[in-house]
């Protein structure tokens, strides 16, 4: 644990934590000859991580959210120690992440990768076997450990099978309760419920929630979902290009905009300029943003008004939207989400790259 | 009292991380069943074009010329012990920087590097795992050669021959860590290894004595830890000496499995904080 000057105690605490990637640059076969005529250093260089102040509470369910790209993996791979960061400290539960590695690595279980970072070739039993044996665990108490587990995850019936013949929801259990072996006081979860489907998802959220209100586990959460950090997280933190943008509670994030109404219409087709055109028709919008969707599987596209009479916008916008010959799927005036507020504080959605 | 119980449960978790290691690789390479006629079937294919190129040359299964440089006119089991020995080459140079690139690959390197167990156990594991693996292809070749080529094997003197594979593995486990840090860095490790896979096989004795390499190549031969393994076990094996005899080269293979340990270990730290620095570690 650290205790701040003000006697506050946190589990996970980062002061100005900074990590840089190289960029490559594929130069061809003698590439190497050419490698000192870049004059610009700074433009070799990708800042994955800038400066990023986080102070997360025991026990506390803590969201990190942001589009692909925007540094939530990164932050997680420094906290566990798998990456060096270049400027700045990081400390998990009480431990430098620089200096006391083993203390760190005993001190946290994750989530990252999901099911790909598992030995599909072996059984469920194997996989927790062998992970309980790298956190130094006896073999009596990792045979334990890995039976209560395996039911906890209600996987006890098909433990001998390879993980290969699991589905995708199963395997993502295995990697929760390879992370839950040693009993770690932390967990880091990287989009522990990406691709995985409504009642998988619904049954890891569950047990995420479980995890933190009955086993007083300190969870950091990555996702872009918005939905997921609303209903699980006690606070909140946006992260773009690197940087937080905001951190509080997923209410009072949303009251940033509550007091704005918020019209979304969902078309068809729209022309490149639609969001340029609607931002013409409606100067008194703080925020006219066009969402691509995925037609061809059923996800129209979304245009996003927010602030201003939406009474009046619902008028202009479908005016606007007859006058470009779009379709229009559905109108709604209506409550804002998070997203509603990643979009109000950096002009982008939580689904597209960062960086 | 209480620090003696503190140490024995650390070594028990420590061997019990090498154990697991074992046993997740040798179920993993079970899980492909071809590996099993792999090993059942290649090892008579490696040496037996050799034994009968050798037989059309001197019209038999032995040479008065073969003898005068080694001491012994049998040349099969020459053979069968240079393949024996080179398939260690092979198997840790190839597969320790494979199976990590493989980890890499799978995503598995990540959890692994973020475990508290101390790495050196889990690459001991791999070591030994891989090791496993030649000396079931290693006990095929030798099962062959003395049911079709006739060749006996006196069990006294398995115990020292046991000595000296363990004193070249060690070697090979330095030059394998040295391959598992370039395939952290470059993610494949394969060309370095095939190269230094082929120069093993030219500059040492495994095909042929030392003594046909031109004196220059003799020295740069004299540098590699094979050179050594398979001059002492012939000797052990076919001329029947002990090891009092060739104690100079047990010294120096002893040296160059320690300098080897050193640079492979300081390399593969050196490699691991580089690529946690840049990034590279999780790239795949």
């Amino acid at each position: 644990m650290v205790i701040d000057k003000e006697g506050e105690v946190f589990s996970i605490q980062t002061i100005d934590l900074t990590k840089r990637f190289a960029k490559k640059r594929h130069r061809g076969f003698f590439g190497f000859l050419r490698r000192n005529q870049s004059n610009n250093k700074h433009n070799d260089v990708t800042v994955a991580l800038d400066k990023v102040n986080l102070n997360i509470r025991p026990g506390e369910l803590f969201g990190l959210l942001g589009p692909n790209g925007s540094g939530k993996t990164t932050m997680i791979k420094c906290l566990s120690t798998i990456l060096i960061p270049d400027e700045g400290r990081a400390i998990v539960n009480g431990f430098d992440v620089q200096k006391e590695t083993a203390m760190v690595r005993a001190s946290l279980g994750m989530v990252v990768g999901g099911e790909r970072t598992l030995y599909w070739k072996l059984t469920a039993r194997d996989n927790l076997t062998y992970f309980a044996s790298l956190y130094k665990m006896q073999r009596g108490h990792a045979k334990k450990r890995v039976e209560e587990l395996l039911e906890t995850m209600q996987l006890s019936d098909r433990a001998d099978e390879r993980l290969e013949d699991y589905s995708t929801g199963m395997r993502q259990k295995v990697a929760i309760a390879r992370a839950l072996l040693h009993d770690p006081p932390i967990l880091l979860l990287d989009e522990p419920t990406l691709g995985l489907d409504p009642n998988f998802s619904r049954q890891i959220r569950s047990q995420i929630r479980e995890l933190s209100e009955k086993h007083g586990k300190t969870v950091l959460l990555t996702t872009h979902y918005m939905d997921e950090a609303d209903q699980l997280c006690d606070r909140v933190a946006f992260i773009n290009n690197g940087k937080i943008v905001a951190v509080d509670t997923p209410n009072r994030l949303k009251a940033m905009v509550k007091e704005r109404e918020l019209v979304e219409v969902a078309v068809y087709r729209p022309p490149a300029d639609i969001e340029r055109h609607i931002r013409s028709l409606l100067p008194e919008a703080e925020v006219v943003k066009l969402i691509p969707g995925d037609e061809d599987e059923g996800n129209p596209s979304r245009i996003k008004i927010i602030g201003g009479n939406a009474e009046e916008h619902v008028e202009k916008v479908i005016d606007a939207l007859r006058q470009k010959n779009v379709r229009i799927g559905s109108l709604n005036v209506g409550v804002p989400t998070l997203e509603d507020v990643f979009i109000k504080l950096t002009g982008a959605k939580l689904t597209e790259g960062g960086m | 009292m209480m620090k003696s119980s503190y140490q024995q449960s650390l070594l028990r978790s420590n061997l019990f991380v090498v154990w697991n290691e074992i046993v997740k690789n040798i179920k993993t390479l079970l899980a492909y069943p071809t590996i099993i006629v792999f090993w059942a079937i290649f090892p008579i294919f490696w040496f037996i074009p050799f034994i009968l190129q050798g037989q059309a040359f001197v019209g038999g299964l032995e040479s008065a010329n073969f003898a005068q440089i080694t001491g012994s006119g049998e040349y099969v089991p020459f053979i069968v012990i240079g393949a024996i020995l080179n398939s260690y080459v092979n198997t840790l140079l190839y597969g320790m920087g494979e199976n990590l690139r493989k980890e890499a690959y799978q995503g598995t390197l990540d959890y692994v590097l973020a475990a508290p167990c101390n790495k050196a156990y889990v690459l001991i594991g791999k070591a030994i795992s891989e090791s496993l693996s030649s000396t079931i292809f290693a006990i095929s070749q030798l099962t062959i050669s003395v049911l079709l080529f006739g060749m006996s094997i006196t069990l006294g003197v398995m115990v020292p021959v046991f000595f000296i594979v363990i004193l070249l593995i060690l070697g090979l486990y330095g030059m394998a860590l040295i391959m598992a840090a370039f395939s952290l860095m470059y993610k494949q490790s394969y060309d370095l290894s095939e190269s230094i896979g082929y120069i093993f096989y030219i500059f040492a004795p495994v095909r042929y004595p030392i003594e046909s390499l031109p004196t220059w190549a003799q020295i740069f031969g004299k540098l590699i830890p094979l050179t050594y393994a398979l001059i002492i076990v012939r000797s052990l094996m076919l001329l029947g000496t002990d090891l009092s005899t060739v104690y100079f080269e047990v010294v120096a293979l002893l040296i160059i499995d320690i300098a080897l340990l050193i640079a492979g270990f300081y390399l593969f730290s050196w490699m691991e904080e580089k690529t946690k620095k840049s990034g590279i570690i999780s790239h795949y």
